[in-house]
């Protein structure tokens, strides 16, 4: 079997097939466009006076308001679209007849896991002439523009496969579901409350204890850092993520960190970790970890 | 080809199997047969890989099915006793997609699907979506779907429930087909009369436990040994019952209107005397029958208040 062979995914082709053959992904598509299209030309027509004139610098708020209401989009569709992927399966009775079949469950898992994102990834894709006409009246780097779509991809995968773990540990999708979204909106939130939590309470000892020169830890800026919001504002220079990048270089002064790659590798770290469960779990007759070692 | 060895399955503190063994030759077909929650699902499940027993081992093709899930899962189709389908797909589309599961390459998939839905009589529903199928046909389907990948067994969990006669006629000669076609093939069903017909070997299972195994013929002469004889007299009924109570042989003698019937434990020889002996006594016997026994009674006697 050569390579290409090895790579083809059966699970992912068929679900693009099918997830194509509803009537309710054009439905999505479309409505997905016109809310950001609305947001987006209404912003525009009401920056520039109805044609009149343009500042630069609105354009670029209007960007990162187009950029930062995708990624809300994002964080809203994904857990909606993953979370029953497996437990569909389990549901529509169809589940059991894949696992007999050759298929591998990590073929499995990574298929469901592709092709709902892929659905979003196209639906994002689907948004890039509006970059472009946003884009068109400056403010904006090229490589803050790719970030972007950077940013949006690892978190889709990384939400998604969130959603997908989830999707495998809960038999009905319902729960599934609304489990995704309680805890995508908990990461989403609750980084940056804790964040600021423990940023608190360290400055409350230190008034306690009348030590209030000693430099604040690294870790409430890294959990910003890996919040979605305030990692995609810090791709624009704002928020209290783009402190970090002085503070590390300050303390550390080889060592230049870019927020940015803390979030991906956040995130491919947690989309990783979700796979390789969803992969163990989904198998019906799983290896006895303790017992292979015990044999080895 | 199919080894089961002491296998037990708990859930929680419920046994569903209490060490339940059995062996099942190349090419035989094996009818499963139990009442509902006896464990057959449960042992067909374990065969297909998608369940670990608690204890005890079970081989297909001399592979073990916890250990080597792979290797069994080549040799086996296996259609559970509700399975849901793509309802997007056409039957075309159902049946490759499930060949590109089993890694079979695109141009032979193109030669072995419109063989498979000629085998089970929908090559007119090719291109039909899955979803306008009867029900009758997705188990068709499903069974075409089982041998995309042209296994050796095929383990089939109550294929008939739910069909109209006409549809369990139509699987059961699709059946017979595979038979001719040399697979081992396990089956369960409530429908016994049709397993009588189709199966070389059965077996029957009672709350996790095998309580009769064999050749149907050897099941049906095990269950010959208590006959039930029904005698038709013209006259003189209550006199025969009381003769036919005197005789040690007989027991639980009923009347049905001008039938007599009775059980009866004799051998061939005893039977010919007591109808002599009926006939020496100057009784009206019209008619003198053996009940036949069907798998249906064959299997309520085995089976008599043990799940109850």
């Amino acid at each position: 079997m050569n390579l290409l062979q090895r790579l083809r995914n059966p699970v992912l082709v068929n679900e693009w097939k099918l997830r194509m053959r509803t009537r309710r992904s054009p439905w999505i598509i479309t409505f997905y466009l016109l809310v950001l299209g609305g947001v987006t030309l209404t912003f525009i027509y009401l920056m520039t006076g109805g044609g009149g004139h343009y500042n630069p610098n609105r354009s670029r708020e209007l960007f990162m308001v187009l950029s930062i209401l995708q990624l809300a989009m994002i964080c809203f569709v994904v857990p909606g679209l993953t979370a029953g992927v497996i437990s569909g399966e389990r549901e529509r009775q169809t589940l059991s007849i894949l696992l007999t079949t050759n298929i591998s469950a990590t073929k499995l898992i990574v298929g469901k896991w592709l092709a709902s994102l892929s659905f979003m990834t196209f639906l994002v894709f689907a948004t890039i002439p509006l970059y472009a006409i946003v884009f068109l009246y400056g403010g904006i780097s090229p490589a803050q523009l790719l970030k972007v779509f950077g940013f949006y991809l690892i978190t889709m995968l990384g939400l998604g496969s969130v959603g997908v773990l989830i999707s495998t540990l809960i038999k009905r999708t319902g729960i599934a579901t609304v489990l995704s979204y309680a805890v995508v909106f908990g990461y989403a939130a609750g980084t940056s409350i804790l964040a600021e939590v423990i940023r608190e309470f360290i400055r409350y000892q230190r008034r306690v204890y009348y030590s209030t020169g000693a430099p604040m830890p690294l870790w409430p800026d890294l959990l910003h850092s890996i919040n979605p919001l305030f990692g995609m504002l810090g791709i624009f220079n704002e928020g209290p993520v783009q402190d970090l990048r002085r503070v590390i270089s300050n303390r550390f002064s080889l060592v230049s960190v870019d927020p940015f790659w803390l979030y991906v590798l956040f995130l491919a770290f947690v989309t990783v970790v979700c796979l390789a469960l969803a992969v163990y779990l989904i198998k019906p007759v799983r290896p006895r970890l303790r017992k292979a070692a015990g044999e080895e | 080809m199919i080894q089961i060895n002491r296998l037990v399955k708990r859930y929680g503190k419920t046994e569903a199997l209490k060490g339940l063994t059995l062996e099942i030759e190349k090419g035989t077909v094996f009818g499963f047969v139990g009442p509902n929650g006896a464990g057959k699902s449960t042992t067909m499940a374990i065969l297909a890989t998608l369940l670990e027993p608690t204890s005890g081992q079970a081989y297909v093709g001399g592979y073990e099915v916890t250990k080597q899930p792979r290797e069994v899962r080549r040799l086996i189709g296996y259609m559970p006793d509700f399975f849901g389908v793509y309802d997007n797909l056409t039957a075309e589309e159902y049946l490759d997609f499930y060949g590109a599961n089993y890694d079979i390459p695109a141009q032979e998939r193109r030669q072995i699907i419109p063989q498979l839905l000629e085998l089970v009589n929908l090559s007119h529903k090719r291109d039909a979506y899955v979803d306008s199928l009867s029900r009758g046909m997705k188990q068709r389907l499903g069974l075409a779907r089982c041998l995309v990948h042209n296994p050796e067994v095929l383990i089939l969990d109550e294929p008939a429930s739910g069909l109209d006669p006409r549809a369990r006629i139509e699987l059961r000669e699709i059946l017979k087909e595979l038979r001719d076609m040399g697979k081992t093939i396990i089956i369960s069903s409530h429908i016994l009369p049709e397993l009588a017909e189709m199966c070389d070997v059965i077996g029957i299972i009672e709350e996790g436990s095998l309580v009769a195994f064999g050749r149907v013929d050897e099941i049906y002469a095990k269950m010959q040994e208590k006959r039930v004889l029904r005698i038709r007299l013209l006259d003189r009924v209550e006199e025969a019952m009381t003769r036919l109570r005197e005789v040690p042989t007989v027991s639980g003698v009923t009347r049905e209107g001008n039938w007599v019937v009775a059980g009866f434990t004799g051998n061939d020889e005893q039977q010919v005397e007591l109808l002599r002996e009926l006939a020496v006594a100057g009784l009206p016997v019209a008619a003198f029958n053996e009940a036949q026994g069907n798998l249906e009674e064959i299997f309520l006697e085995i089976t008599k208040g043990v799940g109850s």
